[in-house]
């Protein structure tokens, strides 16, 4: 009980001018939860007012919450989000932060197509994506861990080489920066489960978000389970006691990076696939998701099934919105288009300051060589 | 030994000890990318087809882009051939000065947040609301004045537009870091998303030309626009706009090296902590360095809007990005920024020769853009190379117990 006044005393008196690293996290902990309460509300308060009065917008909005289209929409909304904030987990908590996971979203989408189109096969494709992104993580991983480059400076050359490389590509090979299209990868259902009402669409979706799953419970069994996982963690909040204990540390940073790769051309190649096309116009068909991804791990505490759940939050609302648009309701579109955008940067105001993995961002020397 | 004067004397070594040394790797890097450019206009050349008296030969490969043809057009077409006699100013020559304008501007928002230590990537943001600004309100002031005179009155006023709305767009990703400590390269990213759905939406609607089928405000009469001196007008560019734009140099130059408030940017940018301990209030430092940081890209859309376009049209080129890149190359050192938006400038224009001249698509640019910025961003990499050359042989020591952490400048 005195525990609990002297910490809400302690929270009540906020000025604080140098909080220490432990406050940090106790105070962005209760606002990411506050946070997360506060959409729950939200969708409770929309629903019950839907179902109150069921002919005002209320109740369409809940109407359009409740449909088995919006989840399965956000659910393939989800993917390449997801799965490039699963990258920048493993790549972060290595201490390696990875900002140009939009630029791996962008080469594997292109490769995708590319070597689709080329060979036929959709799952062929799909793995050059997959290897394209990898690639331009292990330049990434070479220039920041063997050359010391400063990582947000490096990260934001490969996304913006990246977006060069891309419509460079796509202009040299289609005379256009938009490719032809290709097959898709389809979706696969559930006989039976995929007719439950709304929770159906978990189980009739394209094989990428199934995909998906079993990444987040992957990635979620590696950091609480493995050595390896340990490994990574180490890496990044104290390297020299990774190295003392005898394992090296740029190996493991250089595995944090290529996994990152990896996990992020799988969600770039499912994005272009599931459309079967690439469109490299402006920001391109990624449009700015690797940068949303960063936000969904920082809000989800680096926590695979935390970024998943943030990341359903942000698909969520632009499912919705899609919805909202084809039905011509409310805002004019363009601006409608902008309100994922303003939602990250509401959610990053709220949760504040993330505790980084300590040594993220630093390089570290081992004293061997 | 104050606190304060501590910084001083690590601040002035610094600056000795790196400035030829940047010199030094940022033209490396620069031919380095130019070079890695050349193997992808050979490989780009593979990939494509042509008729086999189109391709060139090397080593009895044949290609159908020639790397070599490529970059003659892209410097000398920038330059608008100096070599092959008839050199006039009007010609491309006065197309890379305009685009060098708009880089100086750029590049000198992005600079000044650098060196407080902050990445402004929003300035393609900041300057897409200036730019819409500007075109509204000069348009409406337009009505008021006339002539010689309008001319005189209409392009402070327009440039100031510019500068406000572009500074006040930058001061929310700086209010967000100080109060709120939201990362300011996702915010100002977020924020350049924002402010082309906000302007989209502004120029379809509201704001919208009547008589245009694109999506563009009321075009500026003559007189609202910058006048053309001795570069004739076919190219718009203009000789005053430039000026403006190296004296925008030598204020910035001042205010960082001469005032204390730029004291305060360099300390906060270099050494964050003693700059507060020497008594810099951060979190003003911060708000202000993006707040002006944002003022200098809303000029560039002010610049893009009175000298360019003469109206705003939705998708403004990617000036805000190529400032990254001039500001990476010029180490974030605003008479750098001249420089470098010199040979960004003939990059950009020289694209637009190329592409008159070979079937390359002008999409290169973006590719050497990302790859100046990462060979840039590790000097490690040439002074290994730069050990390798001077001294062979003798490999570098480690110091002991090697917590040092790699090197302290970016």
């Amino acid at each position: 009980m005195s525990d609990a006044s002297s910490e809400a005393t302690g929270a009540g008196s906020d000025p604080d001018p140098a909080p220490t690293a432990d406050e940090g996290l106790l105070e962005s902990r209760s606002t990411r939860e506050l946070t997360a309460w506060a959409a729950v509300g939200t969708l409770a308060v929309l629903l019950l007012g839907g179902a109150a009065f069921p002919d005002t917008i209320l109740g369409v909005l809940a109407d359009v919450v409740t449909d088995k289209n919006t989840l399965a929409s956000a659910l393939r909304l989800s993917v390449p989000i997801a799965f490039a904030a699963l990258g920048g987990i493993f790549s972060e908590k290595a201490g390696v932060i990875n900002i140009g996971l939009e630029g791996l979203l962008i080469i594997s989408a292109f490769t995708a197509i590319y070597v689709t189109d080329l060979t036929g096969g959709i799952w062929i494709g799909f793995g050059g994506g997959v290897v394209a992104s990898t690639l331009l993580a292990l330049l990434f991983a070479v220039v920041t861990i063997e050359f010391r480059a400063d990582q947000i400076i490096a990260g934001l050359a490969v996304w913006l080489i990246a977006l060069g490389l891309a419509p460079f590509a796509s202009q040299v090979i289609y005379n256009g920066p938009n490719t032809p299209t290709v097959a898709t990868t389809g979706s696969i259902s559930v006989p039976v489960l995929a007719e439950i009402p709304f929770f159906g669409a978990l189980f009739s979706a394209s094989p990428s978000v199934y995909m998906l799953f079993v990444a987040v419970a992957a990635s979620w069994y590696v950091f609480e389970r493995t050595a390896f996982g340990r490994w990574i963690r180490a890496s990044g909040e104290n390297p020299k006691a990774l190295d003392t204990a005898g394992v090296n540390v740029s190996r493991v940073r250089y595995a944090g990076v290529l996994i990152s790769g990896v996990l992020a051309g799988m969600g770039g190649s499912a994005l272009s696939l599931d459309l079967g096309q690439f469109t490299g116009n402006g920001p391109t068909m990624v449009n700015g998701k690797g940068f949303i991804a960063i936000v969904a791990y920082l809000f989800g505490n680096y926590n695979p099934i935390g970024a998943f759940l943030a990341t359903m939050l942000f698909a969520g609302l632009d499912a919705i919105q899609t919805v909202l648009q084809l039905q011509g309701i409310g805002l004019p579109r363009q601006l409608i288009r902008i309100i994922p955008f303003v939602v990250v940067i509401i959610v990053l105001a709220l949760v504040g300051r993330t505790r980084l993995p300590a040594a993220a961002g630093d390089h570290y020397e081992s004293g061997e060589e | 030994m104050s606190p304060a004067d501590r910084v001083r004397r690590a601040l002035r070594r610094l600056v000795a000890a790196s400035a030829v040394e940047r010199i030094l790797i940022s033209s490396a890097a620069l031919l380095l990318s130019i070079l890695l450019g050349a193997v992808l206009v050979l490989i780009a050349g593979r990939m494509t087809t042509c008729t086999a008296s189109d391709a060139v030969y090397y080593l009895g490969v044949g290609f159908c882009y020639d790397p070599v043809l490529v970059f003659d057009r892209l410097f000398l077409g920038a330059l608008g051939e100096p070599f092959s006699g008839g050199w006039s100013p009007e010609g491309q020559f006065s197309v890379t000065l305009r685009e060098t304008t708009l880089l100086i501007f750029t590049g000198l928002s992005v600079a000044l947040a650098f060196r407080a230590g902050i990445f402004n990537i929003g300035t393609q943001g900041q300057m897409v609301i200036g730019g819409l600004a500007t075109a509204i309100l000069v348009f409406r002031a337009a009505g008021a004045v006339s002539g010689v005179a309008g001319t005189v009155l209409l392009i402070p006023f327009g440039i100031a537009v510019g500068a406000v709305f572009g500074g006040l767009y930058g001061s929310i990703p700086g209010f967000l870091k100080a109060y709120a400590d939201a990362n300011e390269v996702i915010t100002t990213i977020m924020l350049n998303f924002i402010a082309t759905g906000v302007t989209l939406y502004l120029v379809s609607g509201a704001f919208k030309d009547p008589e245009s089928a694109a999506n563009q405000t009321v075009p500026l009469p003559e007189y609202a626009q910058f006048p053309t001196v001795l570069f004739g007008g076919r190219q718009d560019f203009s000789l005053v706009a430039l000026a403006v734009g190296l004296l925008a140099i030598g204020g910035l130059y001042y205010l960082l090296e001469h005032t204390a408030f730029g004291y305060d940017i360099r300390t906060s940018g270099l050494q964050p902590d003693a700059a507060e301990y020497g008594g810099v209030d951060a979190k003003r430092t911060i708000v202000a360095s993006l707040t002006l940081s944002g003022a200098f890209g809303g000029v560039a859309g002010a610049m893009y809007v009175m000298m360019v376009l003469g109206t705003f049209q939705s998708g403004l080129p990617s000036y805000g990005f190529d400032g990254i890149t001039v500001s990476i190359l010029a180490g974030n050192n605003p008479v750098g920024v001249a420089f470098a938006a010199l040979l960004f400038g003939v990059l950009k224009s020289g694209t637009t020769v190329v592409q008159f001249a070979t079937d390359v698509p002008p999409q290169l640019v973006g590719v050497l853009r990302g790859l100046i910025i990462l060979f840039v961003a590790m000097p490690e990499f040439f002074r290994m190379v730069g050990r390798r050359v001077v001294d062979p042989g003798s490999d570098p020591v480690a110091a002991d117990g090697g917590t040092t952490g790699g090197s302290g400048d970016e």
